[in-house]
């Protein structure tokens, strides 16, 4: 494999956490447009983990998904009874006030000779970890990859778990999953804190590919296209996301020929494509139907 | 598999002695968005591969610039490179080098039709 | 005196840029009192009709009453487009999944526009160049006025528009009574496109008031436009149109004080906590009604 090659995997991989992340929230039934906030936080989270603290990365990631999952559940309980475009404008809000926080998060100390850490809107360079420990391109796409792995292992476990029913079945129709004993408000938090924790861990491994993140990085472009990729994809399974994202970006990259009409045919495409599969390409009815045989 | 995935998280811990830096100047050629880019590294190492990449702030894994080999120049330390972006505007330009080097260089500039210019120092 | 002067200057400034958004709240609003769905190619719409307007500003068209008129068309056609692929099809089906096609055409316009005009910045022909009106201390732009006036006339058009007419009849029928309408033979999707077209070209007019008054356009106009309209309409109380020149206001006045006392950073920061607590706490004026 060729480094481009490993550069847009390693790309897909990463945009895959956070489209998982608007993924288990559109199966719990709610749409957020905030979801790149817990994904700012897990960066920066472990950005200052590893190269300030010098601790670890998978201890910086850790640490990352905690605050991730704290953070997600500061903005999940106070909108919790809120439903369809007021929970999406809530998430929006608080994620814009946490990409302002990140504007106005200055901390930097001496690290070798120089400065690290937080600037302001000048972002926050120098997370080397990757390559202060020789970490080579395809062994972090491993990294990446095999941390999906685990976390598409532990999601599809959770589907068929009757949790998994439970969370379904509060998205389809809360009132119902209600009147039958569930603790839909507590599912939803659940979700909402999983959600968090999970867009976290991408933002983590994201500042450690990138060794730079700045707060224009975290703004609502990339929540809105987390939550594309997840729809596109399809909500009847947890590959949905990868698909989603895998779509979007394998057109970006292997459409060349395409170069600048690109985003033109793809924008329409996914307008049609949701005419036909409103829960996108495996939705629940395709999964069940992939799935009769075995 | 599973002993590369331990070996990545453990890594060899051989920290490299020293971090290289680099600067970069950039002429507009004329043609749209074409840019005539001069890197120079700092200590001015030779035989570095470097790969140049371009990212809007905004969707940063996204990248709309497929990256391109910068070859190296007559004064040691020295290379260029041609960006063709797709929009005027702000841009991150990243240097991955590899080699004796391993490093990734994150570099900001606004680039518009007269010329470029860094966003800061 | 001084801070006094300060305040009403601030206020003043809040108000002309309140009433620029209180205009592209009213045409996000009736798309969305119609529909109960976010249109978010709202804002990208009206930056493809300023697109257009500024390439054929660049090649042939002088005047600003003829770019007005170019910007009103293409935005009018970029709404019906928006309304016949993502909301059409969706009718009484996944409001999510109308709302991210309506993200993917966002993509789609955008690609148009700075396909067309690549450049990070043009310029648009001024509506006013001279220098600013003085109250006594205060200063107040011509163009500020403009704006005022415009949001002023366009909501009570509207209002007439609403009240007066067959379709303001059908349309509030949709908004009140979705299924009694229906029975009475209102066709939803004729009043749809009609909605579209008609919130696409206050959106053309606010759109071009804004772009004409700064004397430039830049790429920023698209998303800007949707996440003003929105946060507007939002914190007017949703889906009603003198809330949402209500809340236009109140954005605007919030931005121009939290900028001077607390900071430029600030700015966004009030309107977007405001919004939270707002939503959070749910005032008995916020509208209950699911928006799902």
């Amino acid at each position: 494999m060729d480094e481009y090659t490993i550069g847009v995997l390693t790309n897909v991989g990463l945009l895959a956490f956070l489209a998982l992340s608007a993924y288990v929230l559109l199966v719990a039934g709610e749409l957020s447009f905030g979801q790149q906030a817990f994904f700012g936080v897990g960066a920066y989270a472990a950005g200052v983990g590893t190269a300030m603290l010098a601790l670890p990365l998978p201890l910086a990631a850790a640490l990352a998904m905690g605050l991730g999952a704290g953070a997600a559940a500061l903005v999940g309980l106070p909108t919790l009874r809120l439903r369809g475009l007021y929970f999406a404008m809530a998430t929006l809000a608080a994620a814009e006030m946490f990409r302002i926080g990140f504007e106005l998060f200055r901390w930097q100390v001496e690290v070798g000779g120089e400065r690290v850490g937080p600037d302001g809107t000048q972002g926050f360079r120098g997370i080397r970890w990757v390559f202060e420990h020789g970490v080579e391109p395809a062994q972090f796409l491993l990294m990446v990859w095999a941390l999906l792995g685990a976390v598409l292992g532990v999601l599809v476990f959770v589907e068929r778990s009757r949790l998994g029913v439970a969370v379904r079945a509060g998205g389809q129709d809360p009132e119902l999953a209600a009147a039958v004993g569930l603790d839909v408000l507590r599912i939803k938090l659940g979700a909402i804190v999983a959600a968090g924790a999970l867009a976290a861990l991408g933002g983590a491994l994201f500042a450690h590919h990138n060794t730079y993140i700045e707060p224009r990085n975290f703004d609502i472009m990339l929540g809105v296209h987390s939550l594309a990729y997840a729809l596109i994809g399809g909500l009847g399974t947890v590959l949905g996301p990868l698909l989603g994202v895998a779509l979007d970006i394998g057109l970006l990259e292997g459409g060349r020929f395409l170069k600048e009409y690109r985003m033109i045919v793809f924008g329409g495409l996914v307008a049609v494509l949701l005419m036909f599969r409103p829960r996108g390409v495996l939705d629940e009815r395709a999964v069940h139907r992939l799935t009769r045989w075995r | 598999m599973r002993w590369l995935l331990v070996a990545a998280l453990l890594g060899p811990l051989s920290a490299q002695a020293q971090r290289v830096k680099a600067d970069m100047d950039c002429r507009f050629t004329g043609a749209d968005f074409v840019y005539d880019c001069v890197i120079r590294l700092r200590p001015p190492l030779e035989g570095i591969a470097i790969v140049v990449g371009a990212d809007m702030p905004s969707m940063p894994l996204a990248h709309n610039v497929r990256p391109v080999k910068a070859t190296p120049g007559k004064a040691p330390g020295e290379y260029h490179a041609r960006l063709d972006l797709d929009m005027t505007g702000e841009w991150a330009v990243k240097l991955r080098l590899s080699g004796a080097v391993r490093d990734l260089i994150v570099l900001h500039f606004l680039f518009t039709e007269t010329g470029v210019t860094p966003r800061r120092k | 005196m001084e801070p006094l002067v300060d305040f009403l200057q601030n206020t003043l400034d809040g108000i002309a840029l309140g009433a620029s958004y209180a205009l592209l709240a009213l045409g996000f609003t009736l798309i969305f009192g119609v529909l109960r769905r976010a249109n978010l190619s709202y804002g990208p719409a009206i930056m493809l009709g300023l697109y257009v307007a500024t390439w054929a500003h660049l090649h042939f068209a002088h005047g600003l009453a003829v770019l007005f008129l170019i910007a009103l068309a293409s935005t009018v056609l970029a709404g019906a487009y928006v309304e016949r692929l993502c909301f059409a099809p969706h009718r009484g089906g996944s409001a999510v999944a109308a709302m991210v096609a309506s993200f993917a055409l966002w993509m789609q316009l955008e690609e148009i526009a700075t396909l067309a005009l690549p450049r990070h910045l043009y310029e648009f022909p001024a509506l006013y160049d001279g220098p600013a009106l003085s109250l006594g201390p205060l200063a107040v732009r011509p163009e500020a006025l403009v704006m005022l006036a415009a949001a002023i006339t366009v909501a009570a058009a509207l209002w007439a528009i609403l009240h007066r007419t067959r379709f303001g009849t059908a349309v509030r029928a949709l908004i009140d009574a979705p299924r009694a309408a229906a029975l009475c033979g209102i066709h939803a999707g004729a009043v749809s496109i009609q909605v579209f077209a008609l919130a696409s070209a206050i959106g053309a007019i606010a759109g071009f008031l804004i772009v004409a008054s700064h004397a430039q356009v830049t790429p920023m106009l698209g998303m800007w436009s949707t996440l003003k309209g929105m946060l507007a309409m939002m914190l007017g109380g949703l889906g009603s149109l003198p809330g949402a020149v209500i809340g236009g206001l109140a954005l605007g006045l919030i931005e121009a004080h939290s900028q001077w006392y607390l900071g430029p950073q600030f700015r966004d920061f009030v309107a977007y906590l405001l919004l939270f607590a707002l939503l959070a706490l749910r005032p008995p004026w916020m509208s209950t009604r699911s928006a799902s």
